[in-house]
């Protein structure tokens, strides 16, 4: 507190000026009209042993889409409860399959797992969503979100009525998930935040949801089972579920270009190859799922505005010629992004629009 | 309110109202008990499940086989040269070891050999309840018959080697069959093929066992060894004769997961796919886990087209009254059916023969308590093993197609048996076969039993209360039934000793190597008939009435003792063994319940009374237990090659195997019988075991007894009417009634307080302390505030700022004093 109070003038002035620039954008502060400012992704898978490969290769393949849509990975929170690349029953040592084919080996380089074996628990994993951490976590393992970010959790596992297996000991409930997602809405931790549950019951575990700005999507219904996709007879198991495997191949089709809409994702879910029912869940959620694009989640696309400094805001003047590109820390109250694209920028170099949304271009940035 | 009840005494608990009603009921009870427990027996067939494969782990089958053509062949090659050395005139039984030994170091797996000495054959009565001895392991490999097991091991390349699977090939080193050859082709191939693959995750032991011995004596042998540190152990490590890269030291690996002994039949099947037969049962009628025989059943048949049995009882399965009961209950389970289609049960009648001839032998086998294979030394240690028994459809010709089905199905159990992740625990482990595909889980068997001993301890209470009620007529002294039901079970316990002691004859009969199974017998039986006689003089000092005076009461005393030990005897058993128990049960229930002596019968001769004797005699022949055994064994084949001696032989076997069932039989069933017989038979041999002078002497104490008794009596009433009126006086009339108020007025009465009617008083509002409802504001939010105020011009420094001109300059002031 002592250093708080050190602050000189002008370190004050910088921060009101920021503060000021920030409820500007966003009025009063609320999250409906906070701007979109990351992504994030959280991709857990909560079961062990060698006879549930498939869920490690649901998560992982999801790791893959999202990191090919343009999520990095440090925005990446990877659990997989077991190491199945490691298997002694592996056939293929250090490599995980999603597919009969094996032309795709989902755990090759760049692969960052950032909760892995017995570290994911029920606890370390609320403890994520909450930010509530001991000191000694780094910061790599940390979902550091702020009230602009959309979120994507998914989780793959063995699931029932209200619950969700980890780890073969605990239970993740809807309570607990609902509570620990109301936690996040009061601390600013989300934008929006799109569920995905690949289980069996899937859908009962968003029954106690209540916060604003949640989407839920899972692969069945209450009292209804989710099954596997195909059997891997090479490695001797079942490799994906239905669920995550029609999923990929939505995705496999689309660039972080593309301007697919949730709702595009949502209907092309057929009960009869599911063989479980997609349900999902819009009550929550404010946008209409028709103009939200799936990279919004999926990757990190979000509206970008435009500026050419970060120091117009202090000093009123105007530099033209500056592309600087601010840097990504997030600690500051409003991110703004720099567009690299230099025709846009000078389409768009007037001083009056500032804060102008960008109505129709997506444009993919990279963070950090 | 209260009722007025002329009858001051509590009713009894409803739990002992039942039982005094079943008791008092006792005879109907146990007949519609007994015949129920017969009844769900055979039912057993109906009512068996489909088998399931429990654990997720296992996943047999989604993994395609990977022996190819090729490993088969190579397998057919290796079979070819086993012959070729099994065809040589001189072999001294070291040969095939060391051409084992050659292919396994060839295919990359390590290799030693291990020499043993069968054990001379002991006697361990109470080997099932401590589990094998360790201690027993000799050294000496003086003599010149030792077996060689050669042993070949793969490692898991990324196992963590703590576990282990095991295939067994059991085969006579010096002159192996053509079907031994075989089996050891099937290994051969399949632990080529394991000693290249990438997925081992537990190490791969081939176990190819020297049947010189006979099968079961290597492998126990081998397991013994493996189990146990012995002292040469150590010794071998460092000095190993290192030979052609053959090991003499001892190679370990690991707990063993499970275990498949391969074995190859020698005459073909007839039928139209190769055949595959599944032993299981090992000692004491216990079984590998069901999952284990379920992966196989399943490999087999949905991947490899075999056709898998269990072994049944053939005899059984062209006779006319199972088959006419087959068809009884599918004629009920169709009536039913019509009744309401929801209700499903009845299975056509061939299928009901079929069942009740594997459930039979399935009952038999367990309740030999003897292992049906080598499979059952593994059982000793807890490791879940079977036996599986190839037979080719053609003898000689296409040997490789047969290697490489064979070879495969075995793949895949070992492949599924190495996703395991613990030990098999999910599935069950008591259980009877039906058919390979259905089984009878303990729940559903158990019922069968427990109906039918039911009606045991109900009888001997019965019989307990009449023996008291009834006083004999004769006798001036009262005499306390208790006192003589003591003197009855030490009679009872007494004969069981002498069980026991029958129980160890045998072993000093083997002393005599020489005397025929007949001449064995016969002295076993006469010296138990002498000791019983012996046993009769030596409790000569047990108080019991005499022969003359042995009166109705004293016999249903002894009947009453003697059939709570045999519940008691069944019931330890059924724990055991549940086979034995229920084939017990079925002998001797009947016996315990029928029980009456002749004499009481032939006093009264009406047709009930000369039924009941003859029933008596003939359950007494029948339950005589070289009776029962040859009697069933000529039902199952015929009568013409029943000879007494096969019983010697039967209960050898039983004895050399450790089974309880031996136990069982000496311990339980023949004391029982003996006690039950004399009753009937000889209701004066009872009297063998008392004395007339003794009993005098015991008279006279009681008298004494009861005599002291009496001069207290009067103090006794005194004191007794004296807590009937001090009960009258504090409780009324209503002494002992349980109030029955209803629920509010028995919390008012516990409280003492009225509950009201209207609540007055209420929990105090909700209390603001002082400073509640305003918070301090953050320093974030402080800032926020100022800056939705307009900026002010300071009159001192003429500039925009938010101060005024008391505090221009201040505010420096007071950052630079921090």
């Amino acid at each position: 507190m002592a250093t708080s109070f050190k602050f000189k003038p002008l370190t004050i002035s910088i921060l009101l000026l920021f503060l000021y620039n920030a409820i500007a954008s966003s009025a009063s502060g609320s999250s409906s009209t906070t701007m979109h400012t990351n992504n994030w992704a959280i991709l857990v898978c909560t079961s062990r042993f060698w006879f549930n490969y498939r869920h490690m290769a649901n998560t992982l393949s999801l790791y893959r889409t999202v990191k090919r849509l343009g999520i990095p990975d440090e925005r990446i929170i990877l659990m997989l409860a077991d190491d199945m690349a490691c298997n002694a029953r592996n056939k293929y040592p250090a490599q995980v399959f999603n597919n009969e084919n094996h032309l795709l080996n989902l755990y090759g380089d760049n692969v960052e797992v950032d909760y892995r074996g017995y570290e994911v628990t029920v606890e370390n994993f609320l403890r994520i969503l909450t930010g509530r951490h001991e000191r000694a976590v780094p910061r790599s393992k940390r979902l550091l979100s702020d009230e602009g970010s959309h979120i994507l959790l998914y989780m793959t596992g063995h699931g029932g009525d209200e619950f969700l297996k980890f780890q073969d000991s605990e239970e993740l409930q809807s309570h607990d998930l609902a509570d620990a997602v109301k936690q996040m809405k009061e601390k600013r931790r989300f934008k929006e935040l799109l569920i995905m549950v690949d289980t069996c019951q899937a859908a009962t575990l968003f029954s106690q949801l209540q916060s604003p700005g949640v989407l839920a999507i899972g692969s069945s219904k209450k009292g209804e089972n989710s099954y596997s996709h195909h059997l891997d007879s090479d490695v001797g198991v079942s490799v994906v579920d239905r669920f995550t495997f029609y999923t990929l191949a939505f995705f496999e089709s689309l660039n972080m270009y593309d301007n697919a809409s949730l709702s595009s994702l949502f209907t092309s879910y057929n009960p009869n190859t599911l063989m479980s029912t997609a349900y999902y869940r819009t009550d929550l959620y404010q946008r209409r799922l028709e103009e939200v694009p799936v990279t919004n989640f999926f990757g990190s696309v979000m509206e970008t505005i435009h500026t050419d400094s970060p120091y117009r805001a202090f000093s009123n003047r105007y530099y033209r010629k500056s592309k600087t590109e601010m840097p990504s820390d997030q600690s500051g109250g409003g991110n703004r992004r720099a567009l690299k694209d230099l025709d846009i920028l000078e389409e768009l170099a007037d001083p009056k629009l500032n804060v102008r949304p960008l109505q129709s271009t997506y444009l993919l940035v990279h963070e950090g | 309110m209260t009722e007025v009840s002329a009858v001051v005494k509590p009713k009894p608990r409803p739990i002992i109202r039942i039982g005094l009603f079943l008791i008092s009921h006792s005879l109907f009870v146990s007949i519609v008990c007994c015949i129920a427990g017969v009844l769900a027996l055979l039912l057993l067939p109906v009512l068996a499940k489909n088998t399931y494969i429990s654990e997720n782990a296992l996943m047999p089958g989604s993994a395609s086989a990977m022996l190819s053509t090729d490993d088969a062949s190579d397998g057919h090659v290796f079979v070819n040269k086993i012959m070729s050395i099994s065809s040589m005139s001189i072999n001294s039984g070291i040969e095939i070891p060391e051409m084992i030994a050659k292919h396994i170091i060839e295919s990359g797996g390590e290799v030693n050999y291990h020499k043993f000495q069968p054990l001379s054959d002991s006697f361990h009565p109470l080997q099932f309840f401590v589990g094998p001895d360790a201690g027993m392991v000799q050294d000496n490999y003086s003599s010149t018959s030792y077996g060689v097991n050669t042993v070949g091991i793969v490692r898991a390349p990324r196992g963590d080697g703590k576990e282990a699977i095991i295939i067994v090939t059991p085969y006579n080193s010096v002159k192996p069959t053509t079907s031994e050859a075989l089996s050891l082709g099937v290994a051969y191939s399949v632990f080529t093929l394991l000693s290249r693959v990438s997925w081992l995750a537990k190490d791969i032991i081939w176990l190819a066992a020297d049947s010189r011995h006979g099968e079961h004596a290597a492998v126990a042998a081998w397991l013994r060894d493996y189990y146990t540190l012995s002292s040469g152990d150590l010794e071998h490590e460092v000095t190993s004769v290192k030979r052609d890269g053959v090991s003499n030291g001892f190679r370990r690996a690991g707990t063993m997961a499970a275990a498949l002994v391969i074995k190859v039949a020698d005459s073909s099947t007839g039928f139209e796919k190769d055949g595959l037969k599944i032993y299981a049962e090992a000692s004491n009628g216990q079984m590998p886990n069901l999952d284990l025989i379920n992966i196989v059943n399943y490999l087999a048949v949905h991947g490899q087209g075999l056709q898998v049995r269990v072994e049944k009882i053939w005899s059984l399965l062209d006779s006319w009254w199972l088959y006419s009961l087959g068809e009884l209950q599918e004629l009920i389970g169709k009536v039913a059916k019509s009744l309401n289609p929801g209700w499903k049960f009845g299975i056509p009648a061939s299928d009901y023969v079929e069942g009740c001839t594997t459930l039979a032998s399935s009952l038999y086998n367990q309740a030999l308590g003897i292992p049906t294979g080598p499979h059952g030394a593994f059982r000793d240690y807890q490791v879940d093993a079977i036996t599986l028994e190839f037979s080719p459809r053609f003898s000689s010709s296409q040997r490789v197609l047969f290697l490489l089905h064979v070879g495969r199905l075995v793949e895949g159990v070992i492949r599924s048996v190495n996703n395991l992740l613990e030990k098999f625990h999910q599935s069950f482990f008591l259980y009877l076969m039906t058919s390979p595909s259905r089984f009878v889980s303990v729940g559903t068997y158990m019922i069968a039993f427990a109906l039918l001993i039911a009606p045991l301890p109900l009888v001997a209470a019965a019989l307990f209360s009449d023996a008291s009620k009834s006083k004999s007529p004769g006798e001036s002294i009262p005499t306390s039934p208790a006192w003589n039901w003591l003197y009855t079970a030490k009679t009872v316990l007494i004969v069981h000793l002498w069980g026991a002691i029958v129980t160890i004859i045998p072993y000093f009969l083997r002393q005599f190597p020489d005397s025929s199974p007949l001449i064995s017998l016969l002295t076993w039986i006469a010296s138990s008939a002498v000791l019983l006689f012996f046993t009769r003089a030596a409790s000569s000092s047990l108080p019991f009435s005499c022969a003359s005076q042995l009166q109705t009461s004293e016999w249903t005393l002894l009947k009453a003792v003697t059939v709570a030990a045999a519940f008691i005897g069944l019931c330890l058993m059924s724990v055991i063994n549940y086979a034995t128990a229920e084939i017990g049960a079925l002998l001797l229930v009947p016996m315990c319940l029928m029980a009456v002596p002749l004499r009481i019968d032939a006093t009264a001769k009406t047709a009930k009374t000369v039924a009941r004797g003859a029933c008596n005699v003939l359950l007494v022949f029948v339950g005589f237990p070289p009776a029962a055994f040859l009697l069933s064994k000529g039902a199952l084949s015929s009568f013409d090659g029943v000879r007494l001696d096969d019983f010697w032989n039967w209960i050898e076997s039983l004895r050399e195997w450790n089974s309880a069932t031996y136990i069982y039989i000496c311990m339980v069933h023949l004391p029982c019988w003996v006690l039950l017989a004399l009753a009937v038979v000889a209701a004066k041999g009872v009297a063998l075991f008392s004395n007339i002078q003794t009993r005098e002497q015991m008279e006279a104490q009681v008298h004494v007894a009861s005599q002291k008794a009496e001069s207290h009596i009067n103090d006794v009433n005194a004191l007794i009417t004296g807590m009937e009126r001090l009960g009258l006086e504090l409780f009324g009339d209503e002494g002992l009634e349980v109030p029955s108020l209803d629920k509010g007025k028995r919390i008012e009465n516990v409280f003492g307080d009225p509950i009201p009617d209207a609540i007055n008083v209420r929990p105090p509002d909700t209390v603001h302390t002082k400073g509640s409802g305003s918070r301090k504001v953050s320093r974030k939010e402080a800032v926020i505030r100022q800056m939705h105020k307009p900026l002010r011009r300071c009159k001192k420094c003429r500039e925009l700022v938010r101060h005024d001109s008391r505090n221009c300059g201040k505010e420096k002031e007071k950052n630079k004093s921090k």
